[in-house]
C-alpha cells in the first residue's frame, strides 16, 4: 500500500509540473509585455520596459518560469497588480465560499443520488422511473447558466421564495449560515450533479441486481430491504466512486458558472473578473489549482476504491 | 415416510415483452428423504427453471402458473412471500453454478454464512459466527475459524463452491438444490465437490435434487434420473434402469451424442438434428418430433403422455424405444495400435437391446483422401516452449516472480493429425496453444511450421504464415464480432492477406457455408441470429478461410450443448479429411480429446508429463496424474461410475508463479518419494511414441538405447 500510495504521489507530482509548465507558456504567449497589461494603454514604453525589467519579464521563458516554480515551492504564487494583493491572499479570501458551494452541493446530491438511483434500478421501467429518468435527462441536458436562470425566474422573482443573489458577506461564518439566500446556487449544482450521478447509479444497480449474488442473499431468505441494503448497496455503489472524484474539477468548473450567476464570493468568479482583467498571475494559479485539483481527486478515488472493494485492496 | 418434495403438475411461464415462454410444462417429480434425484436434458430444457420454481425465485416475468409444490408437507406456491422467506434457505437451500459471481465480493464468507444463520435462528452474532466456522469444517476448509475473515476472491473455484455448499448447509437443510453445481470447475475438483456432496447427503440426510446437463454426474450420484426435454419431462426410471433400458428416443439420442472414454475413436458420433423447439410456440404434438427419427404423424398430432413402463419407469412417446444405441467400443485393452484401423474393435449394444434401423451404428470413417507430402511427419513442431507472465512488485515496479505458464514443452505434429492437449485449467494448454499461432510470443524456443521458425519472423512475415496457422476459439458469441454480418466475418482473412477479387472471395463464401452446413443466406445475418452450434460453424469457417495447414481449436466444443457438440465433432472430424487439416485440439474434457486425437499430450502446470497415443493414455497412463485424470471423468455408465471409489487427484493445482521443485505433480500424488522433490523427472520413453515424465511411474520403461536423452524423440514419426 505505501509504495503504491508513493508511486502515485510521484507521478500525480509530474503531472501537476506538467500542467504548471504548459499554463505558464500559454498564459506567456497570450501576454508577453504583463508591464503594458499592468500599467494600461497610455503608459509610456520606457515606463512598460523598466516594469518589466524590474520585475523580471524582460528575461527568458524558462528563466521565468524556473523563477516561478521556485517561489511556487515557498507558496508564494505572485502578486496581483489588478487587486493590488498577493495570489495568496485572493485565495484565502475566495476559497473558503467556493469549498463550501462545492462541498454542500457535492454531499447533498450523493445522499440524493445513490438512493434514487438504487430506487430506479430496483422499480426499473415503472412509471416513477421513467419520471426520474425523464426530470434527470432534462436538468442533465440544460446547460447550468440556462437551469440557474429558470430557478432564478420561478423562484425568486415569480414566487419571490429566495434571493436571486447569493448571500454578499465576505466572511466565511455569516455566508456559511445565510441558508435562504444561498439556496438557488446550492439548488444549481446539486440538480446537474444528481442528475447525473443517478443514472450511473441506476445503470450500476442494474448490473449488480444481475449478478448472482443476489440472487442467492434471496435464496438465504433475508428480506428484499435487507437484500438490498447489504448486499446491493455496496456493490453497486463501488462505480460512484471513481465517478465522484473524477467529477469534483467538473463541480469547480460548476462554480464558475454559478458564482458568475449568483453573483457570489468565490473564486470562480474571481477566475472570471481576472481572466477580463489580464491579472496573469491570479489566472495562472487559479488554472494550476483546478489541475491540482483534478489530480487530487484522481488520487483520492483510487485509494478510496481499494478501501471499498477488498478485490482491489493492496497488500 | 412422505416425500421431502412432491411437484404435481407444475407449469411455469415467463412473460416476456410481446411473448410468453412455456419453460415448465405439466411436470410431476417425488424425492424421498434421503434420495437423490438427477434433473438432467440440454440448456433451455426447463430443468433450472424447475428449481427456481421451488424455491420461487423465478426471473423478471416468471410466475407458476398451476400446480403445486409440496416440501415437507406444505404446499409453497400458496405460501405468502413473508412464509416463503421463512422456507428459503432454512427448508430448501440452493446452490448455483458460478461460485465467482454467485458471492458478494465485498463481504467476508464468514458473514456470508453468518448472515442466513441469524436470518432463520434466533441466536448471537458470536453463536452464528461459530456455526460458520463449523459448517466450513464440515465442507472440508482445514483451520476453518481462520478462514472466516477471507472474501471470495482469496479461494479458488472450488473452494468458493465448498462455501456455497456451507451456506446451504448451515442451517440444516431438507432438500438440497444443486444447480449445475460442478459445471464451472475442473474434473478433479469437480469429483471432489460431488464426492463431499453425496458425503453430506448421507451424514445429513438431505434429500438433493441434483439439476445437470451431464450424463455423466448423474450416472455416478443420482438415483433416479429424470429427463427433461423443452419443458417437458420425458423419461423417469432408477438410474441403472435408464441407462441400460431407456424408451424415449430423446434419453436415447443424448446418450448416444456423448463420446465415451472407450469409444472407437473413427466411429461417427451419433447426432440429434436441428436445435430444440422455440417454447414460445411449442410444436403441438409431441415436443421432440421435429428432431426425432422415429416421428409419425401421430406424434407431430398428438402429444403423449407419461406412461409407465414398470412401477419405477414412466415415459412419454408413441414409438419407444428399447435400450442404448450400439456403439463401436475398443473391447479390450489392447497394445496400444495407433493406426486405429478397427482391428481389435468390436461392436457392442451396452444395454443388450436390438437397436431399430435409425439408428443404426454409424459408418466408420473413411481412410483419408489427401495426398502424402514428404515433410508431413514433422509438419509442425514445438520445440522446448517457454512462456513466462512478470510478476512486478514496489515503488519501481520491479520484477520479482513470474507465473510460469509453460515451461519447456516439446512435441511434433504431423500433417492431417490430430494433437490433442488436456489438463486443468491453469496448466498452460491455452497460453501454449496462442504460443503456436503466434498470438504470443514464445520467450525461449522454436515453433516451426514447415521447416520455417515462426517465433523468428517479424510482423509482416508472421501475417503471411498466418493463413497456414488458425484459431477456433470456445465461446463463439464472444469470438465473432456482433456487428459484422458473417459474410463480411468470413471475407475478412482474405482482404487481409489481399487473396483473390471480390468475386472470387464470394465463391470462397459460398463454398465454405455449405461445406459447414449453414444455408446460403446466413451472408446477409449476424452472428447473434445464429445458435450456438450454428456459431461454432461459422468459427470453424472462419478458420477454414486461408485454407490453413493447422487449426489450433482451443475447447472447441465445451460452450456448446450435447446434442450440438457431436454435430460440431463430427464436422470437425469430415473437414480434416477433405482438406487434410492438421488440429491441436485443446480440451480439458478428456472424451473429446480422445475422440478426436491421434495423440495426446497431457499436462500440468505448465509442463507436458505425458504423451501418447489415445490408447497409450487411456488404457495404459504411466503418470500418476494422467491415471487420476481418467479416474475423476465421469461417464455416462453407471455401473462404471459407482465402481470407482477413490476420488481422483487430492487437492487443488499449486500456484505457477512458485511451482513445487522436481516434479510439479509430487504435492498432490499419492506415490511422491524424496527424489521426485529434489529432481526433475525427464520425459522417458515407455512404448514406441509414449512418453511420460515420472520417478515412479506406473509401468517400466523401455530401456533407454545408448546416449540419445528421451525428450529428442519426440520428433520420431507418430502414428502416421
Amino acid at each position: 500500500m505505501t509504495a503504491y500510495l508513493i508511486r502515485r504521489f510521484v507521478t500525480s507530482l509530474i503531472v501537476i509540473l506538467g500542467i504548471a509548465f504548459i499554463t505558464f507558456l500559454a498564459v506567456h504567449i497570450i501576454a508577453p509585455s504583463p508591464g503594458r497589461a499592468v500599467l494600461g494603454d497610455r503608459a509610456s514604453q520606457a515606463a512598460v520596459n523598466a516594469f518589466n525589467k524590474q520585475a523580471g519579464y524582460d528575461q527568458p521563458v524558462w528563466v521565468q518560469f524556473l523563477k516561478y516554480m521556485w517561489a511556487l515551492l515557498h507558496g508564494n504564487l505572485g502578486f496581483s497588480y489588478k487587486s493590488n494583493q498577493t495570489v495568496d491572499s485572493l485565495i484565502i479570501e475566495n476559497a473558503p465560499h467556493s469549498m463550501w458551494l462545492s462541498g454542500i452541493s457535492l454531499l447533498l446530491s450523493i445522499l440524493i443520488a445513490i438512493p434514487l438511483g438504487i430506487f430506479q434500478a430496483v422499480k426499473r421501467n415503472s412509471v416513477a422511473d421513467q419520471s426520474i429518468t425523464a426530470f434527470a435527462f432534462t436538468c442533465y441536458s440544460m446547460p447550468q447558466n440556462f437551469l440557474g436562470l429558470l430557478l432564478i425566474g420561478f423562484l425568486a422573482i415569480s414566487f419571490h421564495l429566495f434571493p436571486s443573489e447569493a448571500s454578499q458577506s465576505e466572511k466565511i461564518i455569516p455566508y456559511i449560515t445565510a441558508v435562504r439566500a444561498n439556496f438557488l446556487p446550492i439548488l444549481t449544482l446539486t440538480l446537474t450533479a444528481v442528475a447525473a450521478y443517478s443514472r450511473y447509479m441506476r445503470s450500476s444497480g442494474l448490473d449488480a441486481l444481475a449478478q448472482d449474488y443476489i440472487r442467492l442473499a434471496r435464496a438465504k431468505g433475508l428480506s428484499e430491504a435487507r437484500v438490498l441494503r447489504r448486499h446491493l448497496f455496496r456493490n453497486a455503489s463501488l462505480p460512484m466512486i471513481t465517478l465522484i472524484g473524477l467529477s469534483i474539477p467538473a463541480l469547480l468548473g460548476g462554480n464558475l458558472v454559478v458564482e458568475n450567476l449568483f453573483n457570489s464570493h468565490g473564486l470562480g468568479l474571481l477566475f472570471i473578473n481576472e481572466l477580463g482583467n489580464e491579472d496573469f498571475n491570479t489566472v495562472i494559479a487559479l488554472t494550476l489549482l483546478g489541475g491540482v485539483a483534478t489530480v487530487v481527486g484522481n488520487l483520492i478515488a483510487d485509494v478510496a476504491l481499494t478501501v471499498a472493494d477488498p478485490r482491489i485492496r493492496i497488500s | 415416510m412422505p416425500p421431502v418434495l412432491d411437484i404435481d403438475h407444475l407449469s411455469t411461464h415467463i412473460q416476456l415483452r410481446k411473448s410468453v415462454v412455456q419453460a415448465v410444462g405439466d411436470i410431476s417429480l417425488t424425492i424421498e428423504p434421503g434420495e437423490t434425484l438427477g434433473l438432467v436434458g440440454e440448456s433451455g430444457c426447463g430443468k433450472s427453471m424447475t428449481g427456481l420454481s421451488i424455491m420461487r425465485l423465478l426471473p423478471n416475468g416468471g410466475h407458476i402458473v398451476e400446480g403445486s409444490i409440496t416440501v415437507d408437507g406444505v404446499d409453497v406456491v400458496k405460501l405468502s412471500e413473508r412464509e416463503m422467506r421463512d422456507v428459503r434457505g432454512n427448508d430448501v437451500a440452493m446452490i448455483f453454478q458460478d461460485s465467482l459471481t454467485s458471492l458478494n465480493p465485498t463481504m467476508t464468507i464468514g458473514k456470508q454464512i453468518a448472515e442466513q444463520v441469524r436470518r432463520h435462528r434466533s441466536v448471537t452474532r458470536k453463536v452464528a459466527t461459530e456455526r460458520a466456522a463449523e459448517v466450513l469444517g464440515i465442507v472440508g476448509f482445514p483451520r476453518p475459524r481462520e478462514r472466516l475473515a477471507n472474501y471470495p476472491h482469496q479461494l479458488s473455484g472450488g473452494q468458493r463452491q465448498r462455501v456455497m455448499i456451507a451456506i446451504a448447509l448451515s442451517c440444516d437443510p431438507k432438500l438440497l438444490i444443486a444447480d449445475e453445481p460442478t459445471t464451472a470447475l475442473d474434473v478433479t475438483i469437480q469429483a471432489q465437490i460431488l464426492g463431499l456432496l453425496d458425503d453430506l447427503k448421507e451424514r445429513l440426510g438431505m434429500a438433493v435434487l441434483l439439476v445437470t446437463h451431464d450424463m455423466g454426474v448423474v450416472a455416478g450420484r443420482a438415483d433416479r434420473v429424470n429427463v427433461m426435454y423443452a419443458g417437458r419431462m420425458v423419461e423417469t426410471a432408477p438410474t441403472k434402469e435408464l441407462f441400460a433400458r431407456m424408451h424415449h428416443p430423446y434419453t436415447q439420442a443424448l446418450l448416444g451424442s456423448i463420446p465415451l472414454l472407450t469409444q472407437e475413436r473413427h466411429e461417427r458420433l451419433f447426432s440429434i438434428p436441428g436445435i430444440p423447439p422455440d417454447l414460445t410456440e411449442p410444436p403441438k404434438g409431441c415436443r421432440f418430433a421435429p428432431r426425432c427419427t422415429r416421428a409419425t404423424d401421430q406424434c407431430r398430432e398428438v402429444e403423449p403422455a407419461l406412461e409407465p413402463a414398470s412401477t419405477d419407469h414412466w415415459f412419454s412417446c408413441w414409438h419407444p424405444v428399447d435400450g442404448p444405441i450400439a456403439r463401436v467400443v475398443v473391447a479390450s485393452p489392447t497394445a496400444a495400435d495407433a493406426n486405429g484401423s478397427g482391428t481389435g474393435v468390436t461392436a457392442t449394444s451396452v444395454g443388450g437391446g436390438a437397436a431399430p434401423a435409425p439408428l443404426a451404428p454409424a459408418a466408420i470413417v473413411p481412410e483419408r483422401q489427401w495426398e502424402a507430402g514428404a515433410d508431413d511427419a514433422n509438419l509442425l513442431m514445438i520445440d522446448q516452449v517457454v512462456r513466462e507472465y512478470p510478476v512486478t512488485a514496489g515503488i519501481l515496479q520491479r520484477r520479482v516472480a513470474s507465473v510460469k505458464a509453460v515451461s519447456d514443452v516439446s512435441f511434433t505434429v504431423g500433417r492431417a493429425e490430430t494433437f490433442g492437449l488436456v489438463g486443468e485449467s491453469g496448466c498452460g494448454k491455452t497460453t501454449l496453444g496462442k504460443v503456436i499461432v503466434g498470438l504470443e510470443k514464445a520467450d525461449s524456443g522454436n515453433v516451426t511450421l514447415r521447416g520455417t521458425d515462426i517465433t523468428k519472423l517479424g510482423e509482416r512475415e508472421l501475417r503471411r504464415f498466418r493463413r497456414d496457422l488458425q484459431m477456433m476459439f470456445q465461446d463463439p458469441i464472444a469470438s465473432l464480432d456482433p456487428r459484422m454480418r458473417v459474410g463480411a466475418v468470413l471475407r475478412e482473412p482474405m482482404q487481409v492477406q489481399g487473396i483473390g477479387t471480390h468475386k472470387q472471395q464470394e465463391e470462397v463464401i459460398a463454398e465454405l457455408l455449405s461445406e459447414v452446413g449453414l444455408p446460403m443466406n446466413a451472408v446477409e445475418r449476424f452472428p447473434h441470429e445464429f445458435s450456438g452450434g450454428q456459431r461454432q460453424r461459422i468459427g470453424l469457417a472462419r478458420a477454414l478461410t486461408l485454407n490453413p495447414q493447422v487449426i489450433v481449436a482451443d475447447e472447441p466444443v465445451s460452450a456448446l450443448d450435447v446434442s450440438i457438440r457431436s454435430q460440431v465433432l463430427n464436422l470437425m472430424k469430415r473437414l480434416q479429411q477433405t482438406h487434410g487439416l492438421t488440429y491441436v485440439v485443446i480440451s480439458h474434457d478428456l472424451a473429446v480429446v480422445k475422440y478426436l486425437s491421434d495423440r495426446i499430450g497431457v499436462m500440468y502446470l505448465g509442463k507436458l508429463v505425458e504423451m501418447g497415443s489415445g490408447d497409450d493414455i487411456y488404457h495404459h497412463a504411466v503418470h500418476h496424474y494422467t491415471a487420476g485424470l481418467i479416474a475423476t471423468v465421469p461417464e455416462p455408465d453407471p455401473s462404471r461410475e459407482r465402481a470407482k471409489s477413490e476420488i481422483g487427484i487430492r487437492g487443488e493445482l499449486p500456484s505457477p508463479v512458485d511451482p513445487p521443485s522436481g516434479c510439479r505433480f509430487r504435492t498432490r500424488c499419492p506415490a511422491a518419494q524424496d527424489v521426485c522433490a529434489e529432481v526433475e523427472p525427464p520425459l522417458r520413453l515407455f512404448h514406441p511414441g509414449h512418453y511420460a515424465a515420472c520417478h515412479v511411474p506406473l509401468q517400466e520403461p523401455m530401456p533407454e538405447d545408448g546416449n540419445e536423452p528421451a525428450v529428442s524423440a519426440v520428433s520420431a514419426p507418430s502414428g502416421l
